[in-house]
């Protein structure tokens, strides 16, 4: 299978802003994978709203308890 | 085989509180296993055998002497290799860490020596907890019990080993994407991941800080009630630990659930599923609905975000955590896990902290659509047939990259939702590998799943099946 065209220069920002260097082929290969990820965040734009935040995982985690059903 | 070490942890522990077993029995009964069967298995890393004999000796004359016990007093356990005990070796199943002593000592392992376990060691795990499958490059692969060639699940795969294999009668594992619940449907005993923040973090080893959880890999889910009871609640070196108040697990246990009105989600947990798991799945509701509970099929639409999501928390987390030792030692972890974390940089900071900010309003959405209306949320653990070890190989093959990432797919969600999930065995494939039942409940509501749990096994029997070894 081709290889998609994001890896090249994603191996180079990575190594530019992080560091760190490609290890092997199959981190390569895991790269590669990345594009699936993209197009399922892709998919999904538009449902953050401007007033969601991290700490609102904790509040509805307690709000969340059990009741009865 | 020992009827000793077929016993589960509650009847073990409560026949040393009864005086009808001394712990000192027990433990010689473990150790005589591990010596008979470790060397195919490889479950374990460290044993403390005369450590273990030395705090049998000390439970039995506490009992001699007419102390009040722990309860869990007496009970061989060992725990994934990446508690902390103060001034012992913790590997993290690691070359990097191989020597590592820190000095701190986990709140968990305290508080299971204050209630009397009897600790024999460390055990065989994914190399810094970041594999589905129980590859170790530096240990040597962990083996599934009830057939080596194939994979025991991951990543705390000598805890569901051991445990399988009774080496043990629990074992601690932690699960930040499925890591106990992975092994513990695959090596076919019983798994408990808590509401997250239910059990402090406090000195074990950290992947995603976000997702990991701390929890028991059992017999039953009596065992996994008792164990929870004894590990939960807040504590003041882990800020986030939850203050909710720990009830007794064991009370809920009364083996009715009739009522009980079960959704079975079935985006996401059911795409691409063996038609043998589907149908012992389906037997499983069966036997649920014959003790009085209703199912019903239900669709979450927001299956998709949520899946979406969890894939990016711990992966970006963990590549953080990672970092230094990615630039300074990157040949020091093996191919499967630095190409794994080395995806990790690419994630946009903005991706991350979209995943985060999600979480809460996709949790009130999942609990809205399949926990409202019903009391709990059942799939099967895992969606395939259990792979072997070099099905999964990825050191060895980057084109089963897809089946290594697959296996965690059905256990994911849980960790991004933060809700209470336990896995039960409910049968076997046609390989002879079990298959498991995986329960969901509301935050905190780990009485619902266990409740079910326990009432799933006062009727089947495939929990107490043991491996020929």
């Amino acid at each position: 299978m081709e290889e998609p065209a994001l890896v090249p220069p994603t191996m180079e920002q990575i190594a530019r802003w992080q560091g760190v260097q490609l290890p092997n082929a199959t981190a390569r290969h895991g790269l590669g994978e990345m594009q699936g990820l993209i197009d399922a965040m892709a998919k999904l734009r538009g449902t953050m709203v401007f007033e969601d935040e991290p700490s609102s995982f904790e509040a509805a985690l307690r709000d969340c308890k059990e009741q009865e059903a | 085989m020992s009827a000793l070490t077929s016993l589960s942890m509650t009847e073990a522990a409560d026949a040393v509180a009864r005086g009808e077993v001394t712990s000192e029995a027990l433990v010689e009964a473990c150790l005589a296993r591990i010596a008979a069967h470790d060397g195919g298995v490889n479950a374990v890393i460290r044993l403390d055998a005369e450590e273990a004999r030395a705090a049998a000796r000390a439970v039995d004359q506490a009992r001699a002497a007419g102390k009040i016990l722990g309860p869990l007093a007496g009970v061989p356990m060992m725990h994934k290799d990446m508690y902390y005990r103060a001034g012992k070796v913790s590997t993290c199943g690691s070359k990097i860490r191989k020597d590592f002593v820190p000095k701190v000592t986990a709140t968990v392992l305290n508080r299971l020596d204050d209630a009397g376990a009897v600790d024999m060691g460390t055990l065989n795990m994914a190399e810094f907890a970041q594999n589905p499958t129980g590859h170790n490059a530096h240990f040597g692969h962990c083996h599934n019990p009830w057939s080596l060639p194939y994979c025991t699940g991951g990543s705390s795969s000598g805890s569901g080993a051991s445990v399988a294999a009774r080496f043990v009668f629990a074992a601690l594992g932690s699960d930040t994407g499925g890591s106990i619940r992975l092994p513990a449907t695959i090596c076919g005993v019983t798994g408990l991941k808590g509401t997250q923040t239910r059990v402090p973090r406090t000195g074990v080893m950290p992947l995603s800080f976000s997702a990991d959880n701390v929890g028991p890999l059992v017999r039953t889910a009596r065992d996994a009630a008792r164990f929870l009871k004894v590990t939960a609640g807040p504590c003041p070196k882990d800020p986030t630990s939850a203050k909710e108040p720990v009830p007794d697990y064991e009370a809920a246990l009364t083996g009715s659930i009739a009522g009980l009105k079960i959704a079975v989600v079935e985006d996401w947990f059911l795409d691409g599923i063996d038609p043998e798991v589907l149908k012992t799945f389906e037997a499983a509701l069966d036997v649920l609905k014959g003790l009085g509970a209703s199912v019903t099929r239900i669709a979450v639409p927001e299956m998709a975000a949520i899946g979406t999501y969890t894939a990016l928390v711990s992966r970006s987390e963990g590549a953080a955590i990672h970092a230094n030792w990615m630039r300074e030692y990157p040949q020091d972890y093996a191919v499967h896990l630095n190409a794994r974390l080395y995806g990790g940089y690419s994630l946009p900071a903005t991706f991350y902290i979209e995943a985060l900010s999600r979480r809460g309003p996709l949790l009130r959405a999942f609990c809205e659509r399949a926990l409202t209306p019903y009391h709990l949320v059942a799939t099967p653990t895992l969606r395939i047939k259990v792979p072997t070890l070099a099905e999964t190989d990825i050191d060895v093959d980057p084109a089963n990259w897809d089946r290594f990432m697959g296996v965690s797919a059905n256990t994911r969600p849980f960790n991004y939702l933060g809700l209470p999930t336990l896995s039960v065995p409910c049968g076997f494939d046609s390989n002879g590998l079990p298959i498991g039942l995986q329960l969901s409940a509301r935050p905190f509501a780990e009485a619902r799943v266990l409740q079910a749990g326990d009432a799933f096994q006062r009727v089947t029997d495939w929990h107490k099946r043991e491996p020929v070894l």
